[in-house]
């Protein structure tokens, strides 16, 4: 269960405080996948973050007793200084791990970017950073009783895709989802109830289709 | 906490001293180097003393602590900035690589400092501090004064950008006017009061008391020094908690 209480969170702009979330009250289940749905900068990235404690409500707190990933997506996690390796070594070291090459090498068994590896997370294509980032979670044995991913299928081909779904699957009695997705075919594939990002507050529903339902009558034009 | 501080370490020893280990070396020679070049200067003019002290030794009692201080002041100044990828991890806190890297100065500090007291001791000086418990106070809130600067100028740069430039140009004649080059008792009293308003002016001329039995300083205070420091390093924690979240906000 993750429960959010007052949760506000806005952003200053030059025209004031643009609010994207405003006194958003609501528990979500963690015994299903979630999707999460809204068109760009509905504040879904924003959402993901605050799940994953990269970021904070300026108002309010998310409270959970699960365990949640980092969000998993093109522009967190990884520091484009340090080496795909060492991105790994830093993880592994901040959640305790003293020994850290069991993992470096799983990390890079699972990515296959070869010596891309030991170079700069910078000069990565987003499809090798999201592989190094993918790689990065699986290496701990999904220690995670929620997943975040933003928008991270995208970018791979059809290899990486393949690859990680077959994991997705398989972790899946225990790890459940929570995502953001631009493509109705993979939510559905993985998730089982949405949320709607709608007026700053969360719509949630238990059965994907209607999240779909209500984001399609909201956001998409009909005609 | 101890295991983020821990990652943030390697990773900073890393960016900070480079892979290829000539870091280290760098980190001793600069200071050395800076040291031997004027204490050259000073015995080509004929000087072969400074306020009853051998130049070279007096040049590194004043380098050193202004060289800590610029460096801590710089590194942390940036700390925050350098880092924000890494916030994306709950177990990272902005703090983090402050005090990460404030460890890593404090320990150059020190480690340079003894290496090259060494090296002189070697070639005949007599470098052992008369009062060492002195000397390492006046260090340490020298230093403290950098980070409460530098943790002030994190939060600075989230309403002005370019704050970091302005501090540049603000810091660099303090070289000429922290004392590095002379002591209080080598100017006339009545223009000490252009000089005593620098706390960093202060630190140099309370080691150097504290370095040096034949050096008692006319007008270093440690009450005046510990005042700015904890000031500064209150009013940093002061702007860290107001704008914790803008730290990582994207």
């Amino acid at each position: 269960m993750i429960r959010f209480e007052n949760v506000s969170k806005y952003y200053p702009t030059k025209q004031g405080r643009r609010y994207v979330f405003k006194d958003v009250n609501i528990e979500l289940p963690t015994d299903v996948s979630i999707a999460i749905l809204g068109p760009n900068g509905v504040g879904k990235s924003t959402l993901v973050r605050m799940l994953g404690g990269a970021d904070y409500p300026n108002k309010g707190q998310i409270v959970s007793d699960k365990k949640i990933s980092w969000p998993l997506g093109l522009q967190g996690g990884l520091q484009g200084s340090m080496s795909g390796r060492e991105n790994c070594r830093f993880v592994a070291r901040i959640h305790g791990y003293k020994n850290t090459e069991e993992i470096e090498q799983k990390v890079y068994d699972f990515a296959e970017i070869g010596a891309y590896f030991d170079e700069p997370v910078k000069s990565y294509s987003s499809g090798m950073r999201s592989r190094v980032a993918f790689g990065l979670t699986m290496a701990f044995d999904f220690d995670f009783d929620v997943l975040l991913i933003d928008e991270l299928g995208a970018v791979g081909d059809a290899n990486f895709r393949h690859k990680s779904q077959a994991l997705l699957k398989s972790k899946f009695e225990t790890t459940k989802l929570i995502m953001v997705s631009h493509s109705m075919g993979e939510l559905r594939k993985y998730c089982q109830s949405g949320i709607v990002v709608k007026n700053q507050t969360l719509m949630f529903f238990p059965q994907l289709e209607d999240a779909i339902q209500e984001y399609e009558e909201t956001y998409v034009a009909t005609n | 906490m101890r295991d983020t501080v821990h990652a943030l370490l390697m990773r900073e020893l890393k960016t900070r001293f480079g892979s290829s280990r000539l870091g280290y070396f760098w980190a001793i020679v600069e200071p050395a180097a800076q040291a031997s070049i004027l204490a050259i200067l000073f015995t080509i003019i004929g000087r072969n003393s400074l306020a009853g002290v051998p130049v070279a030794l007096f040049l590194i009692s004043g380098v050193m602590p202004f060289k800590a201080f610029s460096k801590t002041k710089t590194q942390l100044s940036n700390g925050i900035s350098s880092n924000t990828a890494l916030f994306a991890y709950r177990q990272v806190s902005p703090i983090d690589p402050i005090l990460t890297r404030l460890i890593i100065e404090l320990a150059t500090f020190f480690v340079v400092y003894i290496i090259i007291l060494s090296v002189m001791a070697w070639l005949g000086l007599d470098v052992w501090p008369q009062d060492l418990l002195g000397l390492l106070m006046a260090s340490l809130l020298l230093i403290l004064l950098a980070a409460g600067i530098g943790l002030c100028m994190n939060s600075a740069v989230l309403y002005w950008k370019d704050a970091n430039k302005l501090m540049g140009i603000v810091t660099t004649p303090l070289f000429l006017i922290s004392g590095v080059l002379f002591s209080a008792t080598m100017i006339p009293a009545k223009y000490w009061y252009l000089f005593t308003w620098n706390p960093i002016f202060h630190a140099i001329e309370l080691s150097r008391d504290a370095f040096f039995a034949s050096y008692t300083t006319p007008v270093g205070s440690w009450g005046y020094l510990a005042l700015v420091s904890f000031s500064f390093v209150t009013l940093g924690l002061m702007l860290y908690r107001i704008n914790r979240i803008r730290f990582v906000t994207l």
